[in-house]
């Protein structure tokens, strides 16, 4: 009876919702009939809405689309069914038919979206902040500090800014951007340069025509309107707009934007100024239009993912390598080439990155990836502490990681990021250091004499980005190597953590701390995480909370100024044990990293593609990322190859079709 | 009945014109037609919160009551001087706040929205509805030029966090305009006071507006109606986002009665201060911009009341810092680390003890807030009487993460619509979307609920 009302419904439902007609397939109806069975039996009771044992909920999964979303979780399912680990002792256990139904039945659904290539969703993006300044640069060639201007953002996926999900547009932000290309076009036209460039020609109508126009107001009271201002205008407008909105405009678009350029003329038709005006309004209009704000791609109504047209893929292209919009030659190969053909694209790739344009590509990737990007705004040590940290200094400690960065891409060796001998530094960091005889603020390679330093973690940056305002802290620095170098982020820790009794030694805070670490681990709902976490970190004690070297604990208890206590330096420990590996001191844990170098392949893929897709990767991106990890490893981290890979992997040159779209337009 | 006579003071304007100066029309009203509705004649009613990132030292917050007599405990002691105007609530609680996932995102970004925080690094941002603020925004804020403020001292900061799967944008963000889109909010003074008051400035010429924005804007909407024929669903969601910030824009440049309305009542009084606050960031920018925080804070505190003193908002959030903030605190006296690592205290009496001091620093600007706002006479009431005055934190305990039993202060009381002067203790677990629904109410704002509010609370509404 039951069954057969819930039918009744079910069939109204899908009657009644075009959408889901689409959305259950006899995929779906096989799951239910099989798999979901399983689930329901045996995973439920424990994983449910109201349960949720260990954060999971099984019972929400009604659709094939659903399990491949959330791919990780199922592989989860398999493994810890198969291994028996799931159902637990105590309760009832799968027959084989049942384990058979639950595990090939996932395995099944997991494969066969595997084997489909999926572009993922691309949801339009609006220029980050960052994006907007170059693109401002090189479309009009003025600067303008946009991150300074624009209300703060977030920033979402593998932690980017460029995300087209965390990238709002609000009505402050849109009265900024309005602000924003007022003083924009201001700033151009006022600079002869920039402004020849754009104001190609100009228009001044002939005393007679005046002379007539007027006459004819005086006569017929009919609108003034004359030819030549729109033709001249067009010349100007149209070359700017295509670079604006990094395609061609259609007829209807030239049409609109001329007619309102003319309006603007008319209305100030006598005024000595009048072109220059309508021409700067026209300007500005298009820089706070949606197309220029937006990078847009077209919404093809089609089941399967298609390749993006020449132009979207130029302009992927471009804000990958240069943050920017496309130059004209890309812009010219979009149009008579074909841009997907992967030589032209390989080509086209290879000289965007020989352009001195694509450093803002290290600029603007390697602070965000590393966690590093808030130096640049404030300083995040103690001022009393460290008066040294001041802007100068923060700036050149980001410098230098991007100029390791830019190095081992040119030297197309990304491996030299986890390990070098060198550095590429100026004065000002050398000094911080304790290096000498380097002289000036430009930075330039250095070698390290001895094995304290060299990657990026030994760069003050990421060494103090990790630390305390007052202190170093080896559970942050651990942390942050597992997140951003080996890609095992650390669960965060047990709600209610149990009061750890404060070590007795009061001798000094840092040795306060080995020993308070030393309980975190004996403690089991702590082990898991600070076994690896700690050890990571001690291992940089030499470096202290602004990264610069020291071999003892000088400073008696730099928490606690009002204990004033004699104290005789205590040698830095930086000792410890990772799954049986003994590493000690910032040398041994680079060979540490090194050893672990598949890990550190597959975080970046997975950072790089997440920055080139504006999202968060997600289970089915697997055979791409596997892909780029690959080429990593084959070509011993060759920095070129992987770009070009991406470049021509499948996400990065198509997208999916919002599907529900042919049901909404006409 | 009431409603019937009452004749709206923007239909007055509109009908005598808007050049005439009515800081809130005193002589115009009738008295005996409006003594029930004392807080029209008397000025609207305001809201702003202020809020506390990473919890409270929780032996040193709670207040108690002997008699009528409200007893501050040491946080709370800046608030002496308005202790019978303010009331501290304890027991309240945001129940969503509990949920697998730890930490401080479910708790912050959900202050004031009381519901559920979808968990993502950013595939769907959404903070389960539309906030307090930009609730009664949509409501009284209509009546002003801008319908509510958003500001803060620091960045948004930026990345996401592996460990608990949240994009950090959670941290930074209280005011949603609805549960998938947060607000944009002023960090500089000197832009947020620009924003609002650069052409009122006594002795700097007023800027020119761009005489063409009204038809640029009819283009751009234009060129965006076109566009959306060729998008796909969630595209068209980014796009709606476009439109109703371009229409904002729009609003603000068609509402000339607003404006007319909002210099009115920029009076001589006003100026004076106008081009005081205009010096003081200049000279903060000059030697203080990165150093003194405190000096940062007052500036924008300061720009919030002469907001609400000229009219030009009623609505105003502010955040002292994101959550999980670390801002070092060394410049108090006896503090020697960051916020963030102070509030996981371990229950160590040096470090709870440091807790203390940055939670009562919290609480001078808070004060400092009433005060400013108590020196400014609006007919019988002051500022600080017309207005809803929230702080609070979305923890307790910093070092449990406790999202049980908040430290909520509300100062004001809504134009005489709340009883002030009271500790209200209530049963653990009571939603503090309760308190916001009383809030609502005394607003008369009709809600019958307010996310997840299993009533109001009678016992504050006079």
């Amino acid at each position: 009876m039951i069954r057969i009302n819930r039918l009744v419904i079910g069939m109204i439902f899908l009657l009644t919702c075009p959408t889901l007609i689409m959305a259950i397939t006899k995929e779906d109806i096989k799951f239910q009939k099989s798999t979901r069975v399983v689930l329901r039996k045996h995973c439920v009771s424990c994983h449910n809405e109201a349960d949720k044992k260990a954060g999971i909920n099984l019972d929400a999964f009604d659709f094939v689309s659903q399990i491949i979303r959330r791919g990780e979780l199922f592989e989860n399912v398999i493994e810890q069914s198969m291994s028996g680990a799931m159902p637990p002792a105590g309760k009832p256990r799968m027959n084989v038919a049942e384990m058979d139904s639950l595990v090939i039945g996932i395995r099944r659904i997991l494969d066969e979206a595997l084997a489909q290539p999926d572009p993922g969703e691309s949801i339009m993006r609006r220029l980050s902040h960052r994006e907007y300044t170059y693109t401002i640069q090189d479309l009009v060639g003025v600067t303008f500090d946009a991150i300074g201007f624009f209300p703060t953002e977030g920033s979402g996926g593998e932690g980017f800014d460029n995300q087209s999900r965390v990238l709002f547009i609000t009505p402050l932000m849109m009265e900024r951007y309005y602000t924003a290309a007022d003083s924009i076009i201001s700033m151009a036209s006022q600079n002869i340069n920039s402004w020849n460039q754009i104001f190609t020609e100009d228009y001044k109508p002939t005393f007679f025509r005046k002379l007539w126009s007027s006459l004819q107001k005086i006569i017929s009271n009919k609108p003034i309107h004359w030819e030549q201002p729109r033709k001249v205008a067009k010349k100007i407008l149209l070359p700017f707009a295509t670079k604006a909105y990094r395609r061609f405009l259609s007829t209807d678009e030239q049409d609109q934007l001329l007619d309102f350029f003319e309006k603007i003329y008319f209305q100030n038709w006598k005024d000595r100024k009048a072109f220059n005006k309508a021409i700067q309004a026209s300007l500005k209009s298009m820089l706070i239009s949606p197309h220029f704000l937006y990078r847009f791609e077209v919404n093809l109504p089609s089941e399967q993912p298609y390749a993006i047209n020449n132009f979207e893929l130029a302009t992927r292209l471009s804000y990958l390598l240069w943050s920017s919009t496309p130059d004209e030659t890309l812009l010219n190969v979009a149009y008579r080439e074909n841009l997907q053909d992967p030589e032209v694209l390989r080509r086209e790739a290879l000289r965007l990155m020989e352009d001195e344009k694509f450093k803002r590509f290290s600029k603007s990737f390697a602070p965000q990836w590393l966690g590093i990007e808030e130096l640049l705004h404030s300083p995040k040590s103690d001022p009393i502490q460290f008066p040294e940290m001041d802007e100068s200094l923060r700036f050149a400690m980001v410098q230098e990681v991007v100029e390791l960065f830019q190095y081992a891409f040119e030297q197309r060796n990304l491996i030299s990021l986890l390990d070098s001998d060198y550095t590429i530094i100026n004065e000002r960091l050398a000094k911080h250091y304790d290096l000498i005889g380097i002289k000036g603020d430009h930075f330039r390679p250095v070698e390290h004499r001895d094995n304290t330093r060299g990657g990026i973690l030994g760069t003050a940056a990421v060494l103090t980005s990790t630390s305390l305002p007052l202190r170093t802290s080896p559970v942050l620095r651990g942390q942050w190597v597992l997140d951003e170098i080996l890609g095992e982020p650390a669960a965060p820790p047990p709600p209610d953590v149990p009061a750890l009794e404060v070590a007795k030694s009061k001798v000094h805070n840092e040795l306060d701390l080995r020993a308070l670490l030393e309980q975190h681990r004996e403690a089991p709902e702590c082990s898991g995480c600070h076994q690896k976490m700690d050890p990571l970190g001690l291992s940089l004690e030499n470096f202290d909370a602004i990264g610069r070297w020291r071999s003892h604990y000088t400073d008696p208890l730099m928490d606690n100024p009002e204990i004033t206590i004699s104290f005789a330096p205590v040698k830095i420990d930086a000792s410890g044990k990772i799954d049986d590996v003994k590493i000690n001191g910032p040398q041994e844990m680079r060979m540490y990293l090194l050893s672990e170098k598949d890990k550190f392949a597959k975080t970046f893929s997975k950072k790089l593609l997440s920055y080139a897709l504006g999202r968060g990767v997600e289970f089915l991106d697997s055979p791409s990322i596997n892909q780029l990890t690959e080429t990593l490893l084959v070509t011993n981290f060759d920095s070129q190859e992987l770009m070009i890979q991406l470049i021509l992997s499948y996400p990065f040159r198509h997208r999916r079709s919002d599907s529900a779209l042919k049901y909404l337009t006409s | 009945m009431q409603g019937k006579n009452r004749i709206s003071r923007r239909k007055i304007l509109k009908g005598i014109g808007a050049s005439l100066s009515l800081p809130f029309m005193e002589s115009l009203v009738p008295s005996s037609l409006y003594a029930s509705t004392l807080s029209n004649s008397n000025g609207p009613q305001r809201f702003a919160c202020l809020f506390m990132p990473n919890g409270v030292n929780p032996n040193k917050w709670d207040p108690s009551q002997s008699g009528n007599e409200l007893e501050l405990s040491p946080i709370l002691q800046p608030l002496e001087s308005f202790k019978d105007r303010i009331s501290v609530f304890s027991g309240l609680m945001n129940k969503h706040s509990i949920s697998r996932h730890d930490g401080h995102y479910t708790k912050t970004a959900n202050f004031l929205t009381s519901m559920p925080i979808e968990r993502t690094v950013d595939a769907n941002v959404n903070s389960g509805g539309i906030s307090l603020d930009q609730l009664m925004a949509q409501s009284i804020g209509k009546q002003t030029i801008y319908p509510s403020l958003q500001y803060g001292l620091d960045r948004i900061r930026s990345g996401v966090d592996k460990a608990v799967g949240f994009t950090r944008l959670y941290g930074g963000t209280i005011s949603w305009q609805n549960a998938s889109q947060p607000c944009s909010r002023e960090i500089d003074p000197r832009m947020a006071f620009d924003r609002l008051f650069r052409n009122y400035i006594p002795g700097k010429p007023p800027l020119k507006e761009d005489p063409y924005k009204k038809s640029v804007l009819d283009l751009v909407k234009e060129d965006a109606h076109q566009l959306r024929k060729q998008l796909g669903i969630e595209d068209r969601n980014k796009l709606g986002e476009y439109l109703e910030a371009v229409r904002s824009v729009e609003k603000r440049l068609d509402n000339q009665v607003n404006l007319a309305d909002f210099e009115a009542q920029i009076t001589p009084d006003i100026k004076k201060e106008l081009k005081k606050m205009d010096i003081r960031i200049d000279e903060w920018v000059e030697y203080a911009e990165g150093v003194d925080i405190t000096a940062k804070t007052r500036l924008m505190i300061d720009i919030m009341v002469l907001a609400f003193w000229s009219d030009a908002s009623r609505i105003a959030t502010f955040m002292f810092g994101n959550s999980v903030s670390n801002r070092n605190y060394s410049f108090l006296e006896g503090v020697h680390a960051g916020f963030h690592s102070v509030s996981h205290h371990r229950d160590d009496p040096r470090q709870l003890a440091q807790y203390e001091k940055i939670n009562h620093w919290h609480i001078q600007q808070y004060a400092y807030m009433c005060e400013r706002l108590d020196n400014i006479q609006e007919g019988n009431h002051t500022l600080l009487d017309n207005s809803m005055l929230l702080f609070g934190s979305g923890l307790r305990d910093g070092n449990r993460h406790s999202p049980y039993n908040l430290p909520i202060v509300l100062a004001g009381s809504a134009g005489g619509k709340l009883r002030t002067g009271c500790y209200h203790q209530y049963e653990d677990k009571t939603p503090l979307a309760n308190l916001y629904l009383t809030m609502l109410q005394a607003m008369n704002i009709e809600q019958d609920r307010f996310a997840d509010s299993d009533g109001n609370f009678r016992e504050l509404l006079v």
